[in-house]
């Protein structure tokens, strides 16, 4: 027992030395933030001996810009555990730390949450009256109750992933997979149910034409992952330039276009959404046109839901087309925009038409007072300071410098481990697009290989042909669909003729496989592997052949690691 | 008296706020046995009991005048039912002024548990509804009125959606809230189709000259900032069988009320000789309350 407290006294006073140990900038954050936490706090007193008067709703607009950003962030925190989704599907590299960024930033936007909750109920001393055991959730017919369960559960669980991870790599020890992997696969299944429970609250209530809507959860999982992946590609790029965390380009543009086809849904059930109530124009259809044109000159929401739409549509762009979205900085607009549209949409753009016109056909226009935006920047701030001191733990422990001091000292990942430049085979016979496919054929038995880049007029490649290239033209050709059809349906004088690609351009592979010099040899392995090709062409940073690595390459490498 | 705030003391509660730690929420009134005690319904009559004395004298000496609470009990075989004759209504607010001298609610921000809308004739939109209608003399030709209270639902989406158990419908029909267990997330308000749940915003202001004495737990005691409350059919009086104050006060007897399953009931005698029809009927909320009209435009 002693010995397990001096242990948790040495790990908080290690934390503490990392901690607040950090250039100007961090200090000049860390005061900001404190100090918009100090301003909201105060505010919050005010509220708490005034009550809820300070803030502008009333009783027919009785939920506002607490409950909009409470929703909002129940979002985010999905979303971050979401994330893992595409980083095991396409084998990011940091993934171990994209799991534990991930998880913290979903660790802060549920307690941001919480506290949103927190500072818009009345009584907030007689919380535990929701407890099992201790109080009386209203189970199994308050779906509230339920919220608040699943949020907790899913709060404890990426608490308990992240400090599993992380007392392991603080002692020095590998994570156990078979822990780490279930309570993963538990996190995003759970991520879902979090975000589809928060929009049950809403969705079930007749009383509220604009959120009584079948589309309500779909739209909440579509928007919220839209701006989660938003924010985490934001954070990331942050992250890569203050520490050593390596996430390629290729998948931050991966999580891009994510982005862009989670918007697009949004967007789509959305105008679907407004398709029904403009088309049907019955009664349902006046909270909706509150929102987006006003309603008898009552018109305060309108310059807001249309920013947000603009931001959607425009980001929505941005991710879409591949030559925006690999521009860093479209790619940062385009993430806040996304950003700051859904959390207008699905804030107050969502909450307040729940309310106006009320039940019994009053307009009562709502706007935040300057109380309620203070607590609530005041509970940004604190996320911010958490998620500041959170990154900075983990970035310690997992760079050593907080670390138990009788655990194994770091071995430096991958010193040893050759990289694509020392294995390649470095003279690259390459061919342009314009050669012969039977030149190529006579190449590919001169020089004893089995296949060669194809390089445009300044050297870059744009294609690769291979053995397979050459024989499947020769046995093989499928036609394609639309070649298909035509073949079957239209008389013989206009059946497509098949071409016979006699170049290199209409043979080769394009886009080729291509990594740089400085790939190591594990990543290697798992491109080839999973791409299940034959070469893999490495290129400088003008996207010049220099080399190729193919699999005997690589097996030569292997073994020359094993003795 | 609505009490503002300067700059000034807003920085003065910057700066108390930064050292006090307080419990949030916690009056100076607070009864530390009772914020640990069990919901109203689990308690025994002994502990009800005891609990309503020390509130009594809590609130006795909040208000300065002696304050007697009660839990009287549902009468079996009695289910309460409301009826009101939108032909006669003349939209006066009587009532309104009724209920708010029985049944205590905050007088700044001002609470009431009955709205009086005024339609159009020939129009029945809730949208097109004036809340705030103030002419020299009612009824106005061109228009009729409808008062909206607590429908007292069957089926009360408000109970449905607690969190924490704090509402119920009682044997009676009437769906009461208990004020000390509520946690104030207005989640109720939210479900409620015909607004009839209204939220203490701020520490209730009642002149003591016009505080009503006799009252029940489950209905017009003090409230308390930061809960809600609404109608109840005045369930300190109607247990003990007299009239609802709205019913009592209306002047052209619009306002029926009964048991509803008692056949000789006035409640009874309204649903069987004039057609009713309940507000909203489309939720499947089923109220106890019915709307009919007697006569024609008189």
């Amino acid at each position: 027992m002693k010995r397990i407290l001096m242990e948790i006294t040495d790990f908080f006073s290690g934390m503490l030395k990392v901690m607040f140990k950090g250039s100007r900038w961090f200090y000049l954050w860390m005061c900001l933030l404190t100090l918009i936490v100090l301003a909201g706090l105060a505010a919050y007193t005010l509220q708490m001996k005034q009550g809820l008067e300070i803030t502008n709703m009333r009783e027919q607009v009785s939920w506002g810009f607490y409950i909009s950003n409470f929703t909002f962030l129940v979002g985010v925190a999905a979303a971050a555990v979401l994330l893992i989704i595409p980083a095991y599907i396409y084998h990011f590299k940091a993934i171990k730390k994209i799991v534990v960024f991930g998880e913290l930033l979903a660790i802060t936007a549920v307690l941001m949450a919480m506290l949103f909750v927190l500072v818009d109920i009345g009584r907030p001393e007689r919380l535990w009256h929701i407890l099992p055991l201790l109080g009386s959730p209203n189970l199994p017919r308050s779906i509230l109750a339920w919220d608040f369960i699943v949020l907790n559960g899913y709060l404890l669980l990426n608490i308990f992933a992240v400090l599993y991870i992380g007392c392991n790599q603080y002692y020095g020890k590998e994570p156990d997979r078979k822990i780490i992997v279930p309570l993963v696969m538990v996190s995003i299944p759970w991520a879902v149910a979090v975000h589809t429970v928060t929009a049950f609250v809403y969705n079930g209530m007749g009383a509220r034409a604009f959120w009584n809507a079948s589309i309500l959860a779909p739209r909440f999982l579509a928007s919220a992952f839209s701006s989660g992946p938003a924010l985490m590609l934001l954070i990331f790029q942050v992250l890569r330039r203050v520490m050593r965390f390596e996430i390629q380009d290729g998948a931050i543009f991966k999580i891009a276009e994510i982005i862009a086809y989670a918007m697009g849904i949004n967007l789509f059930l959305m105008l679907a959404e407004i398709y029904k109530e403009y088309y049907t124009a019955a009664q349902h259809l006046t909270p909706m046109k509150y929102l987006y044109f006003g309603l008898d000159g009552h018109k305060r929401l309108v310059p807001w839901i249309w920013t947000s739409l603009f931001l959607n549509t425009i980001g929505f762009f941005i991710f879409l087309i591949p030559r925006i979205r690999k521009n860093f900085i479209t790619l940062n607009a385009g993430c806040i925009m996304i950003f700051i549209g859904v959390w207008i949409e699905k804030g107050m753009g969502l909450i307040l038409p729940g309310f106006i016109p009320d039940a019994l056909g009053e307009i009562y226009e709502y706007m935040p007072s300057v109380y309620e935006i203070t607590i609530s920047l005041g509970i940004l701030a604190f996320g911010g300071i958490l998620y500041t001191l959170f990154i900075r733990t983990a970035i310690a422990i997992d760079t050593g410098r907080l670390r138990h001091k009788e655990a194994p000292p770091i071995v430096p990942e991958e010193e040893d481990t050759p990289l694509a430049a020392n294995i390649m085979t470095r003279d690259v016979i390459s061919v342009t697009p314009d050669t012969p496919v039977e030149e190529i054929g006579s190449t590919l038995v001169k020089h004893r290989i089995s296949g060669v880049p194809v390089v445009d007029e300044k050297n870059r490649v744009i294609g690769v042909v291979s053995e397979s290239d050459i024989i499947f033209r020769e046995v093989y050709e499928e036609p394609d669909l639309l070649e298909r059809v035509a073949n079957i349906i239209l008389p013989e004088q206009y059946r497509v003729q098949k071409k016979k690609g006699s170049y290199a351009i209409d043979i080769m592979t394009s886009p080729p496989v291509t990594a740089r010099e400085n790939t190591p040899l594990r990543e290697l392995v798992q491109v080839i592997t999973e791409k299940k090709i034959k070469r893999i062409i490495i290129v400088n940073e003008k996207e010049e052949p220099v080399g190729i690595v193919s699999r005997i390459d690589l097996v030569k490498a292997i073994e020359k690691i094993s003795y | 008296m609505k009490k503002r705030f300067n700059r000034r003391d807003f920085l003065k509660l910057t700066i108390a706020g930064l050292t006090a730690t307080t419990l949030p929420g916690c009056s100076k009134n607070a009864d530390w046995q009772d914020l640990f005690r069990r919901r109203f319904q689990e308690l025994t009559p002994d502990e009800i009991k005891g609990f309503l004395e020390r509130l009594e004298e809590r609130y006795s000496k909040q208000y300065g005048v002696k304050i007697h609470i009660k839990a009287t009990p549902p009468v079996e075989g009695v289910v309460f039912g409301y009826a009101l004759d939108l032909s006669r209504c003349i939209g006066c607010r009587r009532c309104v002024y009724a209920c708010v001298r029985e049944n205590n609610p905050s007088r700044d921000i001002e609470i009431q548990w009955i709205r009086v809308l005024r339609l159009k004739k020939g129009e029945f939109d809730l949208e097109k509804a004036e809340h705030y209608y103030s002419p020299e003399l009612v009824p106005e030709d061109e228009y009729f009125y409808m008062p909206v209270q607590c429908q007292q639902c069957e089926n009360p989406p408000c109970v449905k959606v607690c969190p924490v158990k704090a509402t119920w419908k009682e044997p009676d029909g009437i769906v009461v809230i208990d004020y000390n267990w509520c946690i104030g997330c207005r989640t109720c308000m939210a479900a409620c189709p015909y607004r009839a749940r209204k939220f203490n915003w701020n520490d209730p202001v009642i002149p003591k000259e016009e505080l009503n004495p006799e009252t029940h737990y489950l209905g017009n005691r003090p409230r308390m900032k930061g809960v809600v409350e609404k109608c109840t059919f005045c369930i300190q009086r109607t247990r003990e069988g007299r009239y609802p104050a709205c019913v009592e006060v209306c002047p052209v007897g619009a306002r029926k009320f009964g048991n509803l399953l008692d056949p000789e009931s006035e409640i009874r005698y309204v649903l069987e000789n004039f057609r009713v029809y309940r507000l909203k009927e489309d939720l499947k909320t089923e109220p106890k309350f019915f709307y009919f009209f007697s006569i024609g435009w008189g």
